[in-house]
């Protein structure tokens, strides 16, 4: 276990939007967290990396990453320990290789060999290296939608994250890209405890070991992804499976 | 409804044509106008001729001009940058926020003579800062802080709130992501802002003819001098009844510093490589 929380709230200004959350993610990993949209998902990611300060957003209860109380963890430290990556992909308006070294060159690598094998190592990991070799001085928005959030999943790995958080990253790619990057987060896997929202059933049940159904700011249900497919215990669990079938 | 369409189309493109027509004229007529004096001597000479004024050239105008503009560009580029960057990254109390816009906007209403007059009394008489480039350009800052802050806010915003928050997801803290990604994204139209401000400063008479400016003097040397400017020689050439001739040749010169700095500051942005 890497991550538990313990009754998770989170309120923006006075609405409450997840509620008494106690859920635990086991380490390498992927966890899917499913459920209706507005039901608090991308709430619950932004909070576990405290992003959702950023957004005006306050928690009650706990999260512990290793044990650690987070609010222990001085807030650079735990986002470079949980990265995130957003359902439309954020490249920064740079090259590609500037995307790839933005990260390292913050944390005082200055030497430029080091920097590319750095950059390479990633891309490759993302599988991106060898369609953008040739290339690395090229803008990354012109990327594919794709090709632009494998980077961004590279860019993130060049911190060298335990977690890492992707909230809907292939609800604006095609079938093609959405094999691409699951096919990766499956080989992440091995290195990184990984934490994906989605709201494409067959996705979680193709990738996920484990699934999290949410509805109204409350866990409804988590186990075993084949146990919530095949015989989740509650009745609302049920009810989104079946309907998202048809 | 056809009709409608159409008499919508048409004014629609009326109107542009008339801009067009508009800035493009008034351009070409001041060329027109102007080309005639406008010779070396004008542009490298002093004022000269009895009265002052009517024979000789600006350059003491041009470099008080340039000077005061570019001071005032960049004390106000640099106050109007960072003003942007707590408004948007830094202050977290909306009420604060909503009075420093709202400031601002008022600001931007107080009508340059004003602004002129508070320098003059604050400067001047208060501090006691002598009628000079200095108190002219603070005042001209003060004039164009408004403008300028609301523009570099909008440039800032080039940044979407995803990639502020990929930069954070990465451990990375504010400060260096607002230098190194919201700065550079944003550079283009940072710069292009810095240019407008510049030129805005530069074509203004009311705030700085109480401030700094003087009807002759040499290039200042340093702060503390009295200065020339381009607009307040052309007004004195025509309310003086000196030469309309001159004022053309003045006004010349004026746009074409204008122009200059508009295509600079165009093409230091598109050239950065983000
Ligand atoms: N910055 C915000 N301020 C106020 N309310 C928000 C904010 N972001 C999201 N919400 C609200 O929180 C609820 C949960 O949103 P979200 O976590 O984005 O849901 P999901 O990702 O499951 O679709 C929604 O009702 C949404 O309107
Ligand atoms: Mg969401």
């Amino acid at each position: 276990m890497i991550i538990r929380t313990e009754d998770l709230s989170v309120y923006y200004g006075y609405k409450n939007i997840l509620k008494d959350v106690n859920v635990t993610f086991e380490k390498n990993k992927i966890t899917a967290i499913i459920g209706p949209s507005g039901c608090g998902k991308t709430t619950f990611l932004k909070s576990l990396n405290r992003t959702i300060e950023e957004y005006g957003g306050k928690t009650e209860g706990n999260i512990y990453l290793n044990n650690e109380d987070i609010m222990n963890i001085p807030v650079q430290k735990l986002r470079n320990r949980i990265g995130m990556v957003f359902q439309t992909p954020v490249v920064f308006p740079f090259s590609i290789y500037k995307n790839m070294t933005y990260a390292p060159i913050y944390y005082g690598e200055r030497n430029s060999q080091k920097l590319k094998e750095t950059a390479l190592k990633y891309l490759k990991i993302a599988g991106l290296y060898e369609e953008v070799k040739g290339d690395l001085d090229m803008q990354a928005t012109k990327l594919s939608g794709g090709q632009q959030q494998r980077l961004v999943i590279a860019r993130c790995l060049t911190v060298n994250p335990e977690v890492i958080l992707l909230d809907e990253p292939c609800s604006a790619l095609d079938i093609k890209n959405t094999a691409n990057i699951e096919s990766m987060l499956l080989e992440l896997k091995k290195d990184y405890t990984i934490i994906i929202v989605t709201h494409n059933l067959a996705q979680a049940k193709r990738i996920a070991d484990y699934v999290i159904y949410m509805e109204d700011g409350t866990v409804v249900e988590m186990g075993k992804t084949d146990d919530i497919f095949d015989c989740p215990l509650d009745s609302r669990t049920k009810e989104y499976i079946t309907y998202m079938k048809n | 409804m056809r009709a409608k369409e159409l008499m919508f189309k048409f004014w629609v493109i009326l109107s542009g044509i008339i801009i067009t027509v508009i800035t493009f004229g008034l351009f070409l007529y001041i060329l027109y106008k102007g080309i005639g004096v406008v010779t070396p001597e004008f542009i490298i000479g002093s004022p000269k001729g009895i009265p002052l004024g009517t024979q000789g050239g600006v350059f003491p105008a041009i470099m008080g001009s340039i000077l005061s503009g570019l001071i005032s560009g960049i004390l106000g580029g640099v106050l109007g940058l960072c003003t942007a960057i707590y408004l948007n990254y830094y202050c977290k109390n909306e009420i604060i926020r909503k009075y420093i816009l709202n400031a601002l906007q008022c600001l931007a209403g107080i009508p340059s003579v004003v602004i002129g007059l508070f320098g003059y009394t604050f400067l001047v008489v208060g501090l006691g800062i002598s009628k000079s480039l200095l108190s002219a350009s603070i005042t001209l800052t003060v004039m164009i802080i408004p403008f300028i802050s609301i523009r570099m806010k909008k440039a800032l915003e080039e940044t979407s709130k995803e990639q502020y928050i990929s930069s954070l997801s990465l451990g990375i803290p504010k400060g260096y992501t607002i230098v190194k990604l919201i700065i550079p994204s944003a550079f283009k139209y940072i710069m292009t802002s810095l240019g407008l401000g510049t030129v805005f400063a530069m074509g203004a008479t009311a705030p700085i003819m109480y401030t700094g400016v003087v009807i002759v003097s040499g290039v200042p040397g340093k702060l503390t001098d009295p200065f020339m400017a381009l607009p307040y020689h052309l007004y004195i050439l025509v309310n003086e009844g000196l030469s309309v001739e001159m004022a053309y040749g003045t006004a010349f010169v004026l746009i074409v510093i204008v122009l200059f700095i508009n295509i600079a500051c165009h093409f230091t942005g598109k050239n950065e490589d983000v």
